[in-house]
């Protein structure tokens, strides 16, 4: 902390734009995850001279450099592990350019996902990865913990729209990487490994999107089943079959229960729902489509189907999925729900398996978990709901999270489908990619050769997730 | 756990929905405090993390916190965002009586009375909805009971009410606004101002800036907490500025949190008047009732608006 001069950052963005008062920098210290720390100070840049000026003397000092968008990440990507400085990129919020001729826009890294597609509206274009946080997740934040959503069943994650980007480098040095053409062949293409390198290996200051035509109609269908593995099955099939839906959700019974409880829905206590969605230009492919989706569903046993073309009962049939978070904080007293284990990708075969071995592990460890998520993608959430002032609770959590990363590794799935890895999903991370840890250190050596960017990240994250950092929560029997 | 540095008798109970709040961030999406500022310190999930910090102990009750934790506008849309349904604004207000009762003297965004220019005329107590204003010899305002909605502010005959922090919504700040719209040399079609109600249209408002919208805009949006907040003089200064129209915007009469609207109906009906009798046709100062979010009436308003001041054209400087 002594090491960090306040008024040369100052000098660089300005007096207004600097903060170390304890009680911003524990603000700071956190985002959407279990994880808390402190920074020394937070700054905001206003263009990419700024960010450059800062790098190079952030990497004169060899301070840390944490890049932050508007800190929603779950696993604790944004918390300065070894503190340094927090770089708020929020006022770097301008949509540049909006070229419809060559279908690709051009926006700073600050600019909130909802306001990008209010801007693309007006053109029937969409921005499509929208994840669920898209109301506050920032186009910086997205690709880099490459985000994806709902839609990205048929639309992809946010690599998949993303050109280019321009990047500055710790040493200060700017580059741009990618093109604006729809596709390109040329070497390396390092704007790809910038999706998903949560901050470690630059800083986005600006980035080219290719956007997709808003479609005209959308049909939403809901199906109920009474076992697990017939939602499971429908999924494998309605995606092996050559099918496009733009959304296909699985809610588990633990979350049925908790949206009933919260909500009083009166959904069917079933083992499974599946929600789905098609949509197009023409009514006659979007009938097709969720047709052939539905007649699978009901080949495996759903039941009670409704399907509807109106935007009002589509949004009516979607609240239970739309209102699943606020519904499992409110599952049961003194049971907040963590972002432990948070996301997965398991193959579509295994669906109802992984939500299966997910109960099994949670009653093992006398915790509650949910299972739900955009099955279309292969892409399965979970929430561990526990008594967050108990450090058994931890202890059961630390055990259940291993176990589930296990499993999942062994059925050939994947640590992360959206949210990232940051620090609490790293040791299953660390694991599953053991082969190319090497080469991913010396990748971020090549881009950062004195660590300074986003330290103790990803592969170069804690074994020990629990004790990487100080928890948010309050243990109350730890330090007594 | 390391023991809170003040009592904190009121706030203890939501240590539970402190630890339910799932630090998602949705709830400053729409707050017009963070919206102005920017800082994550302003926003309310800033706050609520602020306040864990000090039930827990690892936030030291200072000035600075006890400032940000008393600036509020009740307006509400974190709740009504809150991805875990909580009663944000309720833990804020025991948080402020607990800092109050800890000795920490610090305004916010609470209305104050400059006792030098009151004359006790009284009619702050009468108005304010919340009877966050008494007299007791003086005007005494209850700092944990106002919300902040400026209504005070304007309905002072001897302008003697003000609030320290007005994030954009204070008179001084939306004259320079409007006279940074109005007199920008750069700007060849400025031509009015759209005052608007922060609870009923403000929430379709964007964050982020569109470089290759309109750099000339016709016209400029300013956010207040309440229409009931536009002062006459605000909006004269418009005209002085060389505006050819202003339109506030209100909610309907009986769905306004702060009865603002009703005096918001009488002061313009009093200002067309007024104008009128200086030559400047009433047209030129409207009224325009918006449902709660209703983009397409708000849209819809200012359209109608913008084509009848331009019919009338530019004023006529006499
Ligand atoms: C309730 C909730 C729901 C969510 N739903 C989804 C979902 O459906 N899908 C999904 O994918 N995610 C989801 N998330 C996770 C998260 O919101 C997204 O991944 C989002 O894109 C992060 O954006 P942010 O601006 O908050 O980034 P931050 O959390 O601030 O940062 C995320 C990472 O990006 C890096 N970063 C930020 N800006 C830059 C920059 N300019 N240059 C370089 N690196 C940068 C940071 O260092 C960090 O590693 C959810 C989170 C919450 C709380
Ligand atoms: S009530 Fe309004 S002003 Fe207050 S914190 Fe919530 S959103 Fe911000
Ligand atoms: S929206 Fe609610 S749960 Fe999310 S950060 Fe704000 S207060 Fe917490
Ligand atoms: S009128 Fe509004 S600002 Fe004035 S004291 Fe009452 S609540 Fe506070």
């Amino acid at each position: 902390m002594e090491k960090l001069n306040i008024s040369r950052l100052k000098e660089i963005v300005g007096e207004k734009n600097v903060k170390d008062d304890p009680a911003d920098l524990y603000i700071y210290g956190t985002d959407a995850s279990v994880h808390q720390a402190m920074p020394w100070a937070v700054v905001r840049p206003e263009n990419a001279g700024q960010v450059q000026e800062i790098m190079r003397y952030a990497n004169s000092e060899k301070i840390p450099v944490i890049p932050r968008g508007s800190g929603s990440g779950m696993c604790g990507q944004t918390v300065p592990v070894n503190g340094g400085i927090i770089l708020d990129m929020k006022r770097m919020n301008k949509i540049l350019e909006i070229n419809l001729e060559d279908v690709y826009c051009r926006v700073e890294p600050g600019v909130i996902d909802d306001d990008l597609n209010k801007a693309l509206k007006p053109y029937n274009v969409f921005f499509p990865p929208t994840p669920a946080s898209s109301i506050i997740a920032t186009i910086g934040g997205e690709i880099a913990n490459n985000a994806s959503g709902v839609r990205s069943v048929k639309y992809g994650a946010a690599r998949d729209s993303l050109l280019g980007v321009k990047l500055v480098l710790a040493s200060g040095d700017m580059i741009s990487f990618g093109t604006t053409t729809r596709v390109e062949a040329s070497g390396y293409q390092i704007e790809r490994i910038i999706a998903g390198s949560e901050g470690t290996l630059g800083v986005i200051v600006e980035a080219t999107l290719k956007f997709v035509p808003l479609p005209t109609i959308r049909c939403l269908g809901m199906t109920n089943f009474n076992k697990l593995e017939e939602a499971g099955d429908s999924i494998s099939e309605i995606m092996a079959s050559g099918c496009t839906p733009s959304m296909l959700e699985l809610v588990d019974n633990v979350a049925i229960k908790a949206i009933n409880n919260a909500l009083k829905l009166n959904l069917p206590d079933v083992d499974a729902i599946l929600i789905f969605e098609a949509d197009g230009m023409v009514k006659e492919a979007v009938d097709f489509e969720i047709t052939k989706i539905k007649d699978i569903c009901e080949t495996h046993g759903g039941f009670g189907t409704e399907l509807s073309f109106d935007e009002k009962e589509r949004e009516r049939i979607y609240t239970g999925r739309k209102k699943l978070f606020p519904s499992l904080s409110k599952y049961k007293e003194l049971m907040p729900s963590t972002s432990l284990a948070d996301d997965m990708t398991v193959p579509y075969s295994k669906m109802a398996e992984t939500t299966r071995k997910i109960h099994e592990i949670a009653k093992q460890n006398n915790i509650i978990m949910s299972a739900y998520g955009h099955c279309g993608s292969g892409c399965m959430h979970t929430k561990i709901l526990m008594d967050t002032t108990k450090s058994e609770s931890w202890k059961a959590a630390e055990k259940a999270v291993a176990q589930i990363y296990e499993y999942v590794n062994s059925v050939g799935g994947t640590t992360s489908a959206e949210h990232g890895i940051g620090i609490s999903k790293a040791p299953a991370f660390k694991i599953e990619k053991a082969a190319s840890l090497e080469l991913m250190r010396g990748i971020k050596k090549a881009f950062d050769p004195n660590n300074i960017l986003n330290p103790g990240k990803l592969q170069d994250a804690s074994d020990d997730w629990l004790n990487a950092t100080k928890l948010r929560y309050t243990v109350s029997d730890k330090c007594e | 756990m390391n023991k809170p540095k003040i009592k904190l008798n009121r706030l203890e109970k939501w240590k539970g929905s402190l630890d339910v709040c799932i630090r998602c961030g949705y709830c400053f999406a729409h707050c017009p405090i963070y919206k102005d500022t920017r800082w994550e310190t302003d926003a309310p999930r800033g706050k609520m993390t602020l306040i864990y910090g000090l039930i827990n102990g690892e936030v030291e009750p200072t000035d600075y916190v006890a400032e940000k934790l008393l600036e509020c506008f009740y307006c509400k849309r974190c709740e009504n965002n809150c991805s875990s349904s909580l009663p944000i604004t309720q833990i804020f207000t025991d948080a402020q009586a607990d800092l109050l009762e800890a000795g920490f003297d610090v305004k916010g965004t609470t209305s104050v009375t400059n006792r030098g220019q009151c004359t006790l005329c009284l009619e702050c107590v009468r108005l304010c909805k919340h009877e966050a204003r008494s007299y007791d010899g003086r005007i005494v305002v209850d700092t944990v009971k106002c919300q902040s909605c400026g209504s005070c502010i304007d309905s002072c005959p001897r302008m003697a009410i003000s609030m320290n922090l007005g994030f954009g919504t204070n008179p001084d700040e939306m004259r320079s606004e409007i006279t940074g719209f109005l007199k920008d040399d750069k700007r060849k079609n400025a031509k009015a101002i759209v005052f608007c109600c922060n609870w009923s249209n403000y929430p379709g408002f964007q964050v982020a800036e569109l470089v290759s919208e309109d750099p000339d805009p016709e016209y400029k949006i300013l956010v207040t907490m309440c229409s009931g907040r536009v002062q006459s003089q605000v909006i004269m200064e418009a005209f002085a500025q060389g505006a050819w129209g202003v339109l506030v915007t209100m909610c309907p009469e009986d769905k306004c949190e702060h009865d603002g609207n009703v005096r918001t109906k009488m002061r313009i009906n009093s200002l067309k008047k007024a104008i009128h009798e200086l030559g400047i046709g009433p047209e030129r100062v409207q009224l325009e009732i918006v449902e709660k979010g209703n983009q397409k009436q708000f849209q819809d308003g200012v359209k109608k608006f913008m084509k009848e001041i331009k019919d009338a054209g530019p004023l006529k400087r006499g």
